[in-house]
């Protein structure tokens, strides 16, 4: 019975990866960077998410708020820290990356305070449905919901749409995709935003799953959605989900089975040494 | 016009500075930036209310107290200079750590080896005062908090299995050690031990398992932003037995975050928020509050009170000279500390006093009851 709540549990923080880590593999499949900042722009949602809450008593408008900021937030990411630097060598915007991240984490600091949110009302948090034995609070099914739905609404766009195809084109070859008609600059657009909104609804679901809000909330997360990025072989978001859904399960067993000689957030690390030992390319990477 | 204001700005900074030099200077170093700023705002100012209160009463020694405040940023590699800084630049006569363990390990090294009598408010490290005579601690140490918490529950709830979730940091291990100690010799019975990191948020693995062993209580063993979603998460996943967390657990925030979940949860080193005394309690409480915009924890009643005891050693002393100062605080014999009264401390600087124990009662902390027992709390040596 252990086993299959280790299990279920493990499935729900997967579901939270993926929703962070698709973001990044979506950006490094575009332009090769290694977008930390992203964790920032997760960070970001979550607060947007407490406070448009906490101000108005609506939930449903916090999300909306965030999702709107969050997507806003990677376009200009994109757009003012990125473009202008795309030409140089893959480590430089890795490092504004990481500096933006880090002058994120501070300015959430001043301007929210050093101590977190927490959320006035979040009735959802403790509130919980038993299936066969298993509880699961009403954050937790909402994350799984709302990480399926938008992931399988991601697939669809990308599978069928017109713009999805010239996005998935763009991907492959950029130049043959710009010679067919695809705009490049605004699949990265499309890119950032996705990308974006959907770190920033997955920053407001952390946000009520921990009912607490605070300034260095993206730190783990960061590292963590890198790992399942490179576990999943870089660029893949096929690998990057079923890398989030195995990390988030070995997690699960870790906390239990290895916490006393590392804990979570080590596990994960050690899980990606042990994978690209054998598969150097990621699981669906290509060699 | 312009330059005859800043001339005059500069005069009277000028004149400032001269005046400030006769003051007594007490360092101060807590971590204002970073993933600790928090607590280092929180031990700021209520050091700062010490300083101001002892100054609104005429000083010591008929000379103003000055806190000479640096930001550690809760860093060693920063603590170590902000110490030298302290003794060469400032010629501090006492200092006092508002920071971590790690930070003040480093800077107690450093005050050691130059004679400055150094208190940490709360830092929990065993390694701090081992540094040698001149390091004094204002709280008690980790294991003797985890032997008293295992006599609340064996007095309490009689020779009960207890599941232990313990922060894997200094501050929990050194807590847990105590605890693994006393409990067997109390009929204590340890069904397991869960650890987790302090970033930890998420206890969904180990609320399953802590089911599946099915504990009479749980001792947690954390800060309040990990104890927040930690008591919530059990009682979402279905636990009803009595919850007992450690003394970080004590602040505001954890009802804020734990909601109607932490209302039941005990606290042993917990501050009862409706006692009388000392004197200075009450109006320290509304004071804090006033300053802050936010209710105090002990980390600050802490940081006040070891201002407060390191201007009453030099009252004592009638002396301004480190190594009288030192002496008088080694000597110090039932001082009102805000947490509890300060009995004596032992040979190495450790302090004994008794642990409040608190329960969450309507959304505030309730006391319950005092463990004030010599033969579990006296610090080791």
């Amino acid at each position: 019975m252990l086993f299959v709540e280790l299990v279920v549990q493990g499935l729900v923080y997967g579901c939270m990866y993926a929703m962070m880590a698709v973001g990044l593999t979506l950006v490094y499949g575009l332009l090769r960077i290694l977008h930390i900042a992203h964790a920032g722009v997760f960070a970001l949602g979550a607060y947007m998410t407490v406070t448009v809450a906490n101000a108005t008593g609506s939930l449903a408008l916090g999300f909306l708020v965030a999702t709107v900021v969050s997507a806003i937030a990677g376009i200009a990411i994109y757009r003012l820290a990125y473009q202008p630097i795309l030409h140089h060598a893959a480590f430089v915007p890795m490092v504004v990356s990481i500096g933006l991240f880090i002058v994120m984490q501070e300015a959430f600091r001043l301007i929210f305070g050093a101590y977190g949110i927490a959320f006035d009302k979040n009735p959802w948090y403790v509130a919980h449905v038993n299936l066969v034995g298993i509880n699961l609070t009403y954050v937790e099914i909402a994350m799984v919901i709302m990480s399926v739905v938008l992931l399988v609404g991601f697939g669809l766009f990308a599978g069928l749409t017109r713009a999805g195809i010239g996005w998935r084109a763009t991907v492959t070859d950029p130049h043959m995709a710009t010679s067919f008609g695809v705009d490049p600059v605004r699949v990265r657009y499309v890119n950032f935003l996705f990308g974006s909104a959907l770190a920033g609804i997955a920053g407001g679901l952390v946000g009520l799953l921990n009912n607490y809000v605070e300034p260095t909330m993206g730190g783990a997360v960061s590292y963590k959605a890198l790992a399942i990025v490179v576990l999943g072989g870089l660029g893949s978001v096929r690998g990057t989900l079923i890398a989030s859904l195995v990390l988030g399960v070995v997690e699960a067993f870790g906390a239990i089975y290895l916490a006393n000689i590392f804990d979570r957030d080590a596990i994960g690390f050690l899980f990606l040494i042990v994978v690209l030992m054998v598969r150097p390319q990621g699981l669906l990477g290509r060699g | 016009m312009k330059k005859s204001v800043i001339a005059a700005t500069l005069a009277a900074a000028l004149l400032f500075a001269g005046s400030a030099s006769a003051q007594i200077k007490i360092g101060f170093h807590a971590p204002q930036s970073g993933p600790a700023a928090a607590d280092g705002k929180s031990s700021t100012i209520g050091a700062e209310i010490a300083r101001d209160w002892i100054n609104e009463k005429g000083g010591v020694l008929g000379q103003k107290i000055e806190l000479v405040i640096y930001d550690d940023q809760n860093k060693p590699d920063q603590a170590v200079p902000i110490a030298n800084k302290l003794i060469g630049q400032d010629k501090a006569v006492a200092a006092v750590s508002g920071s971590y363990s790690a930070p003040t390990r480093a800077a107690a090294a450093v005050f050691q080896q130059v004679h400055i009598p150094y208190v940490s408010a709360y830092g929990v490290h065993p390694d701090i005062t081992k540094e040698g005579n001149w390091a004094f601690r204002g709280v008690q140490l980790g294991p003797p908090q985890g032997k008293g918490a295992a006599k609340f529950i064996a007095d309490k709830f009689g020779k009960v299995k207890v599941a232990m979730v313990t922060m894997n940091n200094d501050f929990g291990q050194s807590i847990a050690e105590g605890f693994k100690e006393e409990a067997p010799k109390l009929g204590l019975t340890i069904v397991k031990e869960y650890t987790f990191g302090l970033g930890e948020r998420q206890f969904g693995p180990i609320v399953a398992s802590v089911k599946a062993d099915n504990p009479d209580v749980v001792y947690a063993i954390g800060y309040y932003f990990v104890g927040g979603p930690l008591v919530a998460q059990l009682r979402a996943g279905g636990l009803k037995q009595p919850i007992i967390g450690a003394q970080a657990f004590d602040s505001m925030k954890l009802m804020e975050i734990a909601k109607d979940a932490a209302e039941g949860v005990y606290i042993v080193g917990g501050m009862d928020r409706g006692r009388k005394t000392p004197a200075d309690f009450q109006p320290y409480l509304a004071e804090f509050k006033k300053r802050a915009g936010y209710d105090a924890e002990a980390v600050s009643a802490n940081c006040y009170s070891s201002v407060m005891l390191v201007a009453d050693a030099i009252k004592r002393a009638g002396s301004t000279d480190p190594a009288k100062i030192r002496e008088a605080l080694a000597a110090t014999k039932d001082f009102p500390m805000l947490t509890g009264p300060l009995h004596y401390f032992n040979s190495v600087g450790e302090i004994y006093s008794p642990l409040e124990v608190t329960q969450v009662k309507n959304g505030a902390f309730v006391g319950v009851t005092v463990v004030d027992d010599p033969s579990i709390l006296a610090p080791p040596k």
